[in-house]
């Protein structure tokens, strides 16, 4: 159990900046989450913080101690890697006991801690057989496994999901954050996918281009996004954005008026509407858009329509009798309307 | 029809090798059981078949073989030799300049490539001063080294690009393991080089074990020549026991032809599956 502290971590590869001064507090126990499209630098961030890449500049701190030059082995971290990295020639229960091995620990604490890990993990029938006779999930478990033993500080997680199906995906999803709240362990988790960020994390940091976009908890990052990346990365489908001119409470755009309540931005303002395809509505008197696909998902059903030359998606509740080639008319929920500057992106 | 063609050319290009390959050893093995009498008779079976020339070889009663055992001995001691230190040599190399990346690893790799563009028998003087100098002349230390010298280029640089296979994060998951490098090398790089291990300690084994002209230049004793050179000497006669010769040679055919067929899995490997997802 720790706490880890970035504080303006940098990093070059070369000439290339990946990283630009990175500081984040990661609570003891929390589960934190470090979201981006690829490239975005949080696999650096995180490879850093195991020690598999020196740090250019500022700090990274596990339970208060600074690491930056403390060897991988002696932070006391453990690391799931997206490939699981299972060593092949060893049986599950060697993996999974190979750090303790390394450790000269007796042969009964080994065996103990293994045995322990393995009835966490539904692993009890496999010990005894190779990674290559196992399936994907399994072996994505033994990976967990063998950072279980251990009993380290911080778990790290690369990706640790995106070689699984997506049905595995979802089942291993609720397994990690049954086995967090299990074991209260500090968890730091890259992912590129917002929907295992939002589902798994305590709080969740958006990186993109080695830089901090927003750091908060889920729900808070999806109601009050910081910028137009952060909105339109979080959130499935993703929000709806178009340029226009703020003038008395309202947007001109796309030939329309689309209404804002309480807004902070000036008259004459160029400004980015953004409304999530969740928050638009349909009524009689709301803006005419006409219907271009309909894709019926039982639960809801996601209407993608265009005003003007603008693609809307709208998702409806339940069923909707609107068919393509038809007109339908929008109404944003006001309370759901963002208004970002069309210059920096920033939130108004 | 397809599938027909294809199998055709197959078969065009099988035969001719096949028999390119078998004859000889054909050959060898009818001059092996046949007597001396028949030996040149041009049948393709002799009339009397005996494994009398057999237990001349091995009972060392001809005078080209009163040191058989002995020279079979070292021609086995200067292969197995050749290939633990071949084995040690580039497996360290291999891994120092594969998994620990040190600085200089791509020289050392230009250079190992840029020997083959040296011949042995260019070396064969060279050397042959370099064990003088040394004092190794007629030690079978001289030829062990000398094999070595000449099969450690190749083995680095085979052994090299099978280890920059091996996945990167298995390295970086006994890192945080806590492995040291020696322990990475020993319990995670060895286990899985197994494979390739295997078959170039083979390649430098039969190098050393086929060795004709260093072994003839280095050597010079009855009882310091490997089976190679003793072999050579039966030719020194105009009158030559060739059915005792091809008894002699079939029998030094035999351990690499053992140790290939108990190597022939490890020849293909296949043992990092299941190691990450690929």
């Amino acid at each position: 159990m720790a706490s880890v502290a970035f504080s303006k971590v940098e990093k070059s590869f070369g000439n290339t900046k990946v990283l630009h001064g990175i500081s984040l507090d990661i609570a003891d126990g929390e589960f934190m989450v470090l979201v981006g499209p690829s490239g975005c630098g949080k696999s650096t961030l995180l490879r850093m913080l195991a020690g598999l890449e020196d740090i250019s500049g500022g700090n990274i701190a596990i339970d208060g101690r600074v690491v930056n030059d403390v060897e991988s082995k002696d932070r006391d971290i453990a690391m799931v890697f997206q490939s699981y990295a299972l060593y092949p020639h060893l049986s599950v229960r060697d993996n999974m006991g190979f750090s303790l091995r390394l450790r000269d620990e007796k042969r009964d604490v080994i065996a103990e801690r293994v045995g322990k890990a393995a009835r966490i993990l539904n692993l009890d029938p496999y010990l005894d057989r190779y990674p290559r006779e196992l399936s994907g999930g399994q072996r994505q478990r033994v990976a967990m496994g063998r950072a279980i033993v251990r009993d380290p500080k911080v778990f790290l997680f690369d990706e640790p999901l995106s070689n699984l199906d997506a049905k595995l995906r979802v089942a291993m999803r609720s397994e990690i954050k049954a086995l967090h709240q299990r074991l209260k362990t500090t968890t730091v988790y890259v992912t590129h996918d917002q929907v295992e960020a939002m589902t798994m994390a305590d709080r969740i940091a958006v990186m993109n281009e080695g830089r901090i976009e927003q750091l908060g908890e889920p729900l808070e990052l999806y109601d009050r996004p910081a910028n137009l990346f952060v909105a339109q990365f979080i959130g499935s489908p993703a929000m709806n954005v178009f340029e226009g001119l703020y003038r008395n409470n309202a947007v001109e755009a796309l030939g329309a008026h689309w209404p804002v309540s309480g807004a902070h931005a000036a008259q004459d303002q160029r400004v980015k509407y953004g409304i999530r395809p969740e928050h638009l509505d349909l009524a009689p008197r709301g803006i005419p858009a006409e219907v271009v696909v309909v894709e019926p998902m039982g639960a809801e059903t996601e209407l993608l329509l265009k005003v003007e030359d603008q693609r809307i998606t709208m998702t409806t509740h339940g069923r909707s009798s609107i068919g393509p080639g038809e007109r339908a008319f929008l109404a944003p929920r006001l309370e759901h309307v963002h208004l970002f500057d069309a210059a920096s992106g920033a939130r108004l | 029809m397809n599938k027909f063609v294809r199998e055709a050319r197959l078969w065009l290009i099988g035969i001719p090798v096949l028999l390119w390959t078998l004859i000889p050893i054909y050959h060898i093995f009818l001059f092996s059981i046949s007597t001396k009498d028949s030996a040149f008779s041009g049948r393709l079976w002799p009339e009397h078949p005996t494994l009398r020339n057999f237990g001349i070889v091995f009972r060392e009663e001809h005078f080209y073989l009163h040191h058989f055992w002995n020279q079979i001995w070292n021609s086995l001691w200067i292969a197995a030799a050749t290939g633990v230190i071949t084995l040690a040599v580039a497996t360290c190399a291999a891994f120092a300049i594969s998994r620990l990346k040190v600085k200089g690893g791509r020289t050392v790799m230009n250079a190992a490539l840029f020997t083959y563009f040296i011949p042995a028998a260019f070396l064969a003087v060279p050397m042959y001063k370099a064990m003088g100098t040394y004092g190794l002349l007629n030690s079978r230390w001289s030829l062990v080294l000398a094999m070595v010298t000449l099969a450690s280029p190749y083995a680095i640089w085979v052994l090299k690009q099978a280890s920059d296979k091996l996945p990167w994060e298995l390295d970086e998951a006994a890192r945080i393991d806590g492995a040291t490098p020696l322990q990475l090398f020993r319990l995670v790089y060895l286990p899985l080089m197994l494979p390739s291990l295997v078959a170039i300690g083979t390649y430098a084994l039969l190098l050393a074990w086929n060795e004709y002209l260093y072994a003839f230049l280095l050597l010079s004793h009855e009882n310091t020549i490997p089976l190679a050179v003793g072999l050579g000497h039966f030719l020194s006669s105009d009158d030559s026991p060739w059915e005792i010769l091809m008894a002699t040679a079939l029998v030094y055919g035999l351990p690499p032809a053992a140790i290939y067929y108990a190597f022939r899995r490890y020849m293909v490997g296949g043992l990092t599956s299941g190691a990450v997802k690929t």
